[in-house]
């Protein structure tokens, strides 16, 4: 049971990925069946959605290690998150009229456990915690 | 969907998460045992599956409703290979962790499923 700590998808790395990769799983394909079944009842809500799915998906193949790059996709896909999620939850908790239906992120991400709050958090914990050395 | 085997899964989940937990505590790897716990599980999401696409033209569903059932209804069935073949790639508690995000997650769409079904 060993793991190397310069990777992020190695040890605690793993469960975050898996996590992150059914954020990614759950937010795409809600915005999806939502976008193309009533588009028109809330499409700024449904579009953040999307986003959010697209961001979970970056942040997901980073952490992963899947591509080029993919600390720096990792760093940018779990910022671009945090700025969102506190951005789209601080303006839903000062107007909760905001947006005729919830995003992702609504209220800090409160209907899914506040999980989408913690996990950029915890992902940028990691990334720092994994940075190479020297 | 109207039996009991949605909640059979949802609490045989739950306890499948449970068990991983201690796996986990205990630092001990998955082992056929845990394998065979997940085939049991995989088979009935699978039952559930079929068993839905069987009563569906029964069921008072919108079209988004239908849809967002059988999304729900697959991704419990890909859930349990897919978390597996990521955790078995390596040997880490964490590794052995993540089969216990694919339970409480089998157990969160097994349940969203059945409030879709019902509402």
């Amino acid at each position: 049971m060993s793991s190397s700590l310069s990777s992020t998808r190695s040890g605690p790395g793993r469960v975050l990925v898996a996590i992150y990769g059914v954020f990614a799983l759950a937010a795409t394909a809600r915005s999806l069946v939502q976008l193309v079944t009533k588009a028109d009842e809330a499409p700024l809500a449904y579009a953040l959605s999307a986003l959010a799915g697209v961001v979970y998906i970056a942040a997901t193949l980073g952490l992963a290690e899947i591509g080029p790059q993919p600390r720096r996709l990792a760093w940018v896909a779990v910022g671009f998150e945090l700025v969102g999620v506190l951005t789209i939850g601080t303006l839903t908790v000062l107007d909760p009229e905001l947006f005729p239906d919830a995003t992702v992120w609504s209220a800090y991400g409160a209907g899914y456990g506040w999980l989408p709050l913690v996990l950029p958090f915890a992902g940028i914990a990691w990334l720092i915690r994994t940075r190479p050395r020297g | 969907m109207d039996g009991p085997l949605p909640l059979v899964l949802i609490y045989g989940s739950l306890a499948f998460a449970a068990v991983v937990l201690g796996y986990v505590a205990l630092a001990r790897t998955p082992d056929w045992g845990l394998l065979g716990f997940a085939g049991v599980l995989e088979l009935g999401a699978l039952v559930l599956l079929v068993v839905a696409g069987v009563q569906v033209g029964d069921a008072d569903l919108s079209g988004a409703g239908t849809v967002t059932l059988f999304g729900y209804l697959l991704a419990g069935l890909v859930l349990l290979p897919i978390g597996f073949a990521w955790s078995l790639a390596e040997r880490s508690r964490g590794a052995t962790a993540v089969l216990a995000v694919v339970g409480l997650t089998e157990a969160f769409v097994v349940l969203r499923a059945l409030q879709v079904w019902q509402q």
